[in-house]
């Protein structure tokens, strides 16, 4: 016998590979899990018991030597024989003090945290990943196609309400205000506005006449999709019914809190319809219709500066 | 009652009924010391000049348990996603027997809870009772006043109506622009980029289960250090006035029930007897 | 500032004193809570009822038929691309509501979102830390007493200023023409009248106020008596097609409504010369 642990601490387990076997059976499950759930997965499931179930066996070892029935054996041998050697068996272990600490309850109460710590993580991990992380995937914003172009006028403004999601309903319903800004080196140009005012997310109200008698309806693209175009003449710009938020046509801010302009949309004319893109963030217009020169960022959250100084204070976005 | 102090004039039949009433009491007793558990929350001390003032604490507790039963039966009934939940509402307000009032004591129960929270709270910082040894108390008073706000704010998206909806969008946002994190906390409330069918159901998980759940372990937490501690008596009593110098207190002509007071290692003690 | 030894010697004190003098929390406390309680739902049962009987099954009916005491019982489905709806959040949050109205410049956006109800929230959790005096009596407290009557003042204030917070919006404006018309005596100016419905729905109101109408939120005049200035409706057509003709770059250009409403608004506001 060479072990060198048993010499001074024969309690404390020595060394082992079994747990980095654990632990590399574990992590051959959760890889299994993402990469093939049928095969990999069950695999790593059988290294991590064989190899759990050594480790238990390798770590409680000394506890289960106990009642081997040679033990008594030799705690009877003859009063003469000499002192058996302080690392065999019970026998020459001094009476523990009172309230010492031996290694094998330091051992049990650190197995007994470490266990319960694992219990702790294999229950709440999933369970917050699972409502953590769906909230950061996926959604994103599909093209929408509003219909022909036929129906955006030039020079007018036209409320347009549609589904961003079509097989979503209502939830999914937003409105842009759009304006047909005429040709722009051969190619139509529009300013397609979010409704969203950039102070903190209310509807913004068009401030000038809404002529909802010339209501149209087209029903473009996907099923359940549905377009509203109400003409108005939004004159004063756009108003925030919420907290008094001012915009002039543009989406400028010209008065209240909104902490930059109007978001606004990409767009594309696909086949003589009008293509409706990802929204994203404008910190001001320099210019009006097809010659305004547009300061775009990513699309940030009401009340998000995305310019000036305050722009440290929301250095990223979330991934969508 | 097993707690009664038995009188020795008794008739036999009476004598009789009163084990029969006491065998249960005393059975649960011994297997539980429950009994004594109530009997020492129900004949604890508490100062002799508390008034009305300190009935707004177990009157925001009424209201919350109305909120929690009241909202419980609603659950039967309500359908958390946005295509069913508004005409949920409406079955429930306007066809369901007795629908009207159990919504529309949880709709006022809130607004009443809310009131309290804020009374009692006046009340215990009018009365300075804050201070030593109940500091613990009123942080875990903040924490249910916040947390209280936070399930008025999740409850008042469920009837998925306009003023619901565009609530709930301004307070997402409000959270939105919280420097730095602002952005992943409106988007974790979300449940996503933009308000959708898992918002709602999110909502109501958050309103239903894990908030509650909360208030009920800070209540639990809230009630046991009022018991611990003892009932802070008025700030013009003779405790109160900490000017330093406490006559002796004069011996006790009143004493009633004969029981112990928590000290400050002891916690819980059965009736011992000793006065 | 007492020492924590005198904190421990009041305290011990008064366990004495309750131990010895107090009275039983049952019945005698618990009669007073037992009362309060039945208070509390009784008070939250005559709520739901005057909600209800005062309500009907359409939310459109209210301050129609029915009178609303206590508000709908819903408002309208969710509809999250709507053009006309006016949020507002529940009564409690009423304050935290004008605190964002008050805070109107971009910078200071943050301030109302997060920054005063967290500093509130700071200054609720550090309290017991901050205050470590034994006295509790009120009036020998007077930094705490000063300080709950501002928060009591302002809490009432901000939540009224919440609750009676009002948008001009042109659907509600537009009510108010007839009476306009009558008050200023242009009824019977047919471009006038057409000129105030102009003002109306074109959201004039947002930034301006006439006759007590609409919203002097953001600092620009009121136009209930701009006609006295003598100018001719010409004027106010041009000037408010193009603002910045005149040298006003606050105004937005209103060019976009067109000859014909341009010269109704002209003479609505030239006509506009003050109630009689």
């Amino acid at each position: 016998m060479t072990e060198p642990q048993h010499e001074d601490r024969p309690h404390l387990p020595g060394p082992s590979l079994y747990p980095i076997g654990f632990a590399a059976g574990v992590a051959c499950i959760l890889v299994g899990l993402i990469v093939n759930p049928t095969l990999i997965a069950p695999i790593g499931a059988a290294i991590a018991i064989v190899f759990g179930f050594l480790w238990a066996r390798d770590a409680t070892m000394d506890y289960r030597r106990e009642p081997e029935p040679i033990e008594p054996e030799r705690r009877e041998a003859p009063l003469t024989a000499p002192p058996i050697p302080a690392d065999r068996g019970e026998a020459a272990m001094p009476a523990p003090e009172p309230g010492e600490r031996f290694p094998r309850s330091r051992f049990l109460e650190a197995s007994t945290l470490g266990l319960g710590a694992v219990i702790g993580g294999l229950v709440t991990v999933p369970v917050v990943g699972f409502m953590v992380v769906p909230a950061f995937k996926g959604q994103g914003y599909p093209d929408v196609d509003l219909g022909p172009l036929d129906n955006f006028p030039e020079g007018k403004w036209l409320i347009t309400t549609f589904y961003m999601h079509p097989e979503a309903g209502n939830v999914s319903r937003r409105t842009a205000y759009i304006r047909n800004n005429g040709q722009l080196n051969g190619e139509p140009s529009f300013t397609i506005i979010s409704n969203r005012c950039a102070h903190l997310g209310c509807p913004v109200q068009p401030n000038g006449p809404v002529q909802p008698g010339d209501k149209k309806q087209v029903t473009p693209g996907e099923k359940g999709q549905k377009v509203t175009l109400v003409p108005t003449i939004p004159a004063g710009g756009f108003g925030c019914p919420c907290h008094g938020g001012q915009y002039d046509p543009e989406g400028n801010r010209t008065a209240g809190p909104p902490v930059r302009a109007l978001d606004r949309y990409q767009y594309a004319v696909v086949n003589g319809h009008l293509v409706l893109g990802k929204p994203f963030s404008v910190a001001h217009v320099d210019g009006e219709g097809k010659n305004a020169k547009i300061h775009a960022y990513k699309l940030a959250g009401p009340g998000q500066h995305i310019d000036g100084w305050e722009q440290i204070l929301y250095p990223i976005q979330p991934p969508h | 009652m097993a707690v009664a102090p038995t009188r020795s004039r008794k008739s036999p039949r009476r004598q009789k009924l009163e084990a029969a009433v006491n065998y249960p009491l005393d059975w649960l007793e011994e297997r539980s010391g429950l009994i004594g558990a109530v009997r020492y929350f129900l004949f604890r001390k508490v100062p002799g000049d508390t008034n009305w003032f300190h009935t707004l604490g177990s009157a925001t507790l009424t209201a919350f348990l109305v909120q929690a039963l009241t909202g419980a039966i609603l659950a039967m009934y309500y359908q958390p996603h946005p295509a069913t939940a508004y005409q949920s509402i409406n079955h429930i307000t306007n066809d369901v027997t007795l629908g009207w009032l159990v919504r529309g004591m949880h709709k006022w129960g809130a607004s009443v809870f809310i009131i309290l929270m804020f009374f009692h709270m006046a009340r215990v910082f009018l009365f300075g009772a804050y201070k030593y040894p109940r500091e613990l108390n009123w942080i875990v008073g903040v924490m249910l006043l916040a947390v209280g706000m936070l399930e008025g704010f999740t409850g008042y998206l469920l009837p998925w109506d306009q003023t619901a909806y565009w609530a709930t969008v301004v307070g997402i946002n409000l959270n939105g622009t919280a420097p730095i994190l602002g952005p992943f906390l409106a988007d974790f409330l979300r449940g996503g980029a933009e308000i959708g069918n898992d918002t709602l159901s999110r909502f109501y998980s958050l309103h239903m289960l894990l908030i509650p759940g909360l208030i009920f372990a800070l209540i639990g937490l809230h009630l046991y250090l009022v018991v611990r501690l003892g009932v802070s008596s008025p700030p013009w009593s003779r405790e109160a006035a900490g000017g330093g110098d406490y006559p002796a207190a004069p011996p006790s002509t009143n004493g009633r029930s004969g029981l112990t007071q928590p000290t400050a290692r002891s916690g819980w003690r059965r009736n011992g007897g000793e006065s | 500032m007492a020492s924590i030894e005198d904190r421990r010697a009041q305290f011990t004190q008064y366990k004495q004193d309750v131990k010895s003098r107090g009275k039983s929390f049952y019945p005698y406390a618990m009669f007073h809570d037992t009362v309060m309680s039945l208070v509390v739902v009784s008070v939250i049962i005559a709520l739901a009822c005057v909600w209800y009987f005062t309500s009907g099954t359409d939310p459109n009916t209210c301050g129609g038929k029915d009178s609303c005491l206590l508000g709908p019982r819903y408002s309208e489905p969710a509809d999250p691309g709507t053009t006309n709806f006016v949020p507002r959040p529940d009564w409690y949050f009423y304050f935290l509501f004008y605190l964002l109205r008050i805070f109107k410049w971009p910078n200071t956006v943050i301030l109302g979102t997060v920054g005063i109800p967290t500093i509130l929230l700071i200054i609720l959790i550090v309290l017991p830390f901050v205050d470590v005096r034994r006295e509790r009596r009120l009036l020998r407290r007077p930094v705490a007493l000063i300080a709950a009557v501002l928060v009591v003042i302002s809490m009432g204030v901000l939540t009224y200023k919440g609750a009676t917070a009002k948008e001009a919006l042109a659907s509600e404006v537009v009510q108010a023409v007839p009476t306009w018309a009558q008050r200023q005596g242009f009824a019977d100016d047919k471009d006038a009248v057409a000129g105030a419905t102009v003002f109306a729905t074109s959201g004039c109101t947002a930034c301006h106020t006439y006759l007590g109408t609409g919203s002097s939120n953001l600092g620009a005049p009121d136009l209930s008596a701009i006609g006295k200035s003598g100018q001719g409706p010409n004027f106010f057509s041009t000037y408010v097609a193009d603002p910045s003709k005149y040298g006003n770059n606050v105004m937005p250009k209103f060019a976009a409504l067109g000859q014909t409403k341009l010269h109704q608004l002209g003479v609505f506001l030239s006509e506009s010369k003050g109630p009689k």
